[in-house]
């Protein structure tokens, strides 16, 4: 069980290529967190997505700013691998998926 | 994050301003005179190493990153290459509009060894990723036959000093421009077409035989392109060249179109709509130009079909997949340089807000409308209308290279 917060915060990540936010395109894989930590499993669209480095230190500043009291740790995977149907209806409609 | 990639890619857009304002100035009659005299050598090599070699050092340094996922070798390496490049391509230049066979000689060396500096550094890039995929063969390959362009470019460079013969000289300059065009161009923009399309049309799930194939095909025309122009230089040889080079180039518009069916995201951005309608283009008028050749057995290498060919490959696929990248590559580069640390903070902008689409897609129309008009102007060798018609796309491609400069404002 993980606060809503960090949900509604990682709401406010934009992938500024795509101008949808990181939870709706379904990147984030899994949010864990506990009494000192939040733990956050996350992949990208693309392996060695040009927007890493921007996007990971969006993820760690605005949970940092959010919950100062806690560690963050960003966990970037690429297995398993992201597909377009992780997007929730409101990122497809945003881009013209449908 | 570093600055490398903004060093080459504004140098290169600095080179295209100027390949464009001398151009104007001669009003493209080195066009009409023929390609292999003084400003025929200056214009295309301005073209050639200052505009699209230039931008893609810039390219290969940002998105080396991405296809590895492993930093470059030695950075420091990379400011050494483009010291040594820069340096030698204005003496190159200079040599070339000026007849000064020393400044030829020295500049030309240096640019070479800038050239072997980069081939060092990203053969151990390669090397330590230790990854291995079509994409990653084509930057691989496409680099081993620039630096082959460019030892051979030094070879004709010293056979003139030392005169070995015509013969090999011929060989050896039919050697370079192959090499130089389908072996580092080709192969580089259609490997990391494989990476940016699927990118920008977020498409998954697409097959990816054709990419083998195609690779496959256009390495095996550039070996055969080499053997012919140095071993058989008979007419089936080059013509067994073309034609391998013609299927790579139909397959791979056949695999652009499985991308673009596999797409995810609608609009990829006007840059990448029109390289996409480029491509096509190209495979279109490249089919045409070789059915032509083969029907009435007519001699590919003469004056006005190597001009044409020259065009068509160079201006409307080279550079046109240039200026159609650069719309993505520059406001990446920028955005991640200025905001990248800013993401999650309210009203930080968003790429679209870098560079007006509207604007891109009106400028590349007008490039690729104009080009194509110098295109007949070539075909029926009227001066005229390669002079009016390259004024117009030399004006287009100012606008449109100073529309992507103006991101940098932003």
């Amino acid at each position: 069980m993980y606060s809503p917060r960090i949900e509604d915060a990682l709401r406010h990540v934009y992938d500024p290529e795509l101008e949808v936010n990181i939870v709706d395109l379904g990147l984030i894989y899994d949010i864990e967190e506990d009494e000192h930590n939040i733990h956050i499993r996350m992949t990208l669209t693309t392996p060695g997505c040009p927007l890493h480095d921007s996007i990971i230190g969006g993820v760690y500043r605005i949970l940092q700013k959010e919950f100062p009291d806690k560690e963050i740790n960003v966990d970037l995977v690429w297995e398993p691998r992201w597909t377009p149907e992780r997007m929730s209806d409101e990122a497809k409609e945003r881009l013209g998926f449908f | 994050m570093s600055r490398l990639p903004f060093l080459f890619i504004v140098s290169g857009m600095i080179g295209f301003f100027l390949f464009h304002m001398f151009a104007i100035v001669h009003l493209y009659t080195w066009i009409s005179q023929g390609l292999r005299e003084p400003t025929g050598w200056f214009h295309i090599h301005l073209f050639v190493l200052g505009w699209g070699t230039m931008l893609a050092f810039g390219a290969i340094y940002q998105l080396m990153n991405v296809i590895l996922q492993s930093k470059i070798y030695k950075e420091s390496l990379g400011y050494v290459h483009y010291a040594l490049f820069t340096i030698g391509l204005f003496g190159l230049l200079y040599g070339f509009i000026s007849g000064h066979v020393g400044a030829l000689a020295t500049f030309g060396t240096i640019t070479i060894i800038g050239i072997l500096v980069f081939g060092w550094n990203m053969a151990h890039t390669i090397l330590r990723s230790k990854q291995w995929n079509v994409i990653i063969f084509c930057a691989t390959s496409s680099i081993v036959f620039l630096v082959l362009a460019a030892i051979t470019g030094l070879t004709m460079g010293l056979n003139f000093a030392i005169v070995f013969g015509n013969s090999l000289h011929s060989s050896l300059f039919g050697t370079h421009i192959w090499l130089g065009t389908v072996g580092w161009f080709g192969l580089l923009i259609t490997g990391f077409s494989y990476k940016m399309l699927p990118m920008f049309y977020l498409a998954h799930h697409y097959p990816t035989k054709l990419q083998l194939f195609t690779t496959i095909l256009w390495t095996v025309s550039v070996i055969i392109g080499v053997v012919h122009f140095l071993i058989l230089q008979q007419q089936w040889s080059f013509m067994l060249a073309v034609v391998t080079l013609l299927l790579a180039i139909v397959i791979y518009n056949i695999h652009l179109l499985q991308i673009r069916k596999y797409k995810h995201k609608k609009n990829p951005g006007p840059g990448i709509r029109w390289t996409m309608i480029g491509n096509f283009t190209f495979a279109i008028l490249a089919i045409l130009v070789v059915t032509h050749t083969l029907i009435f057995n007519a001699d590919l290498l003469n004056f006005i079909t190597l001009r044409l060919v020259t065009w068509l490959y160079l201006i409307m696929w080279v550079s046109f997949m240039i200026l159609g990248y650069a719309s993505k590559i520059v406001p990446f580069l920028w955005w991640t340089y200025k905001y990248g640390n800013r993401v999650g903070q309210k009203n930080t902008p968003v790429m679209s807000d870098m560079l007006s689409e509207r604007w891109a897609f009106l400028g590349l129309a007008a490039i690729m409308v104009t080009s194509l008009v110098v295109m007949v102007g070539i075909s029926v060798n009227s001066p005229s209308i390669i002079a009016y018609a390259g004024l117009a796309y030399s004006l287009c491609c100012i606008a449109y290279i100073s529309l992507i400069a103006y991101v940098f404002t932003k």
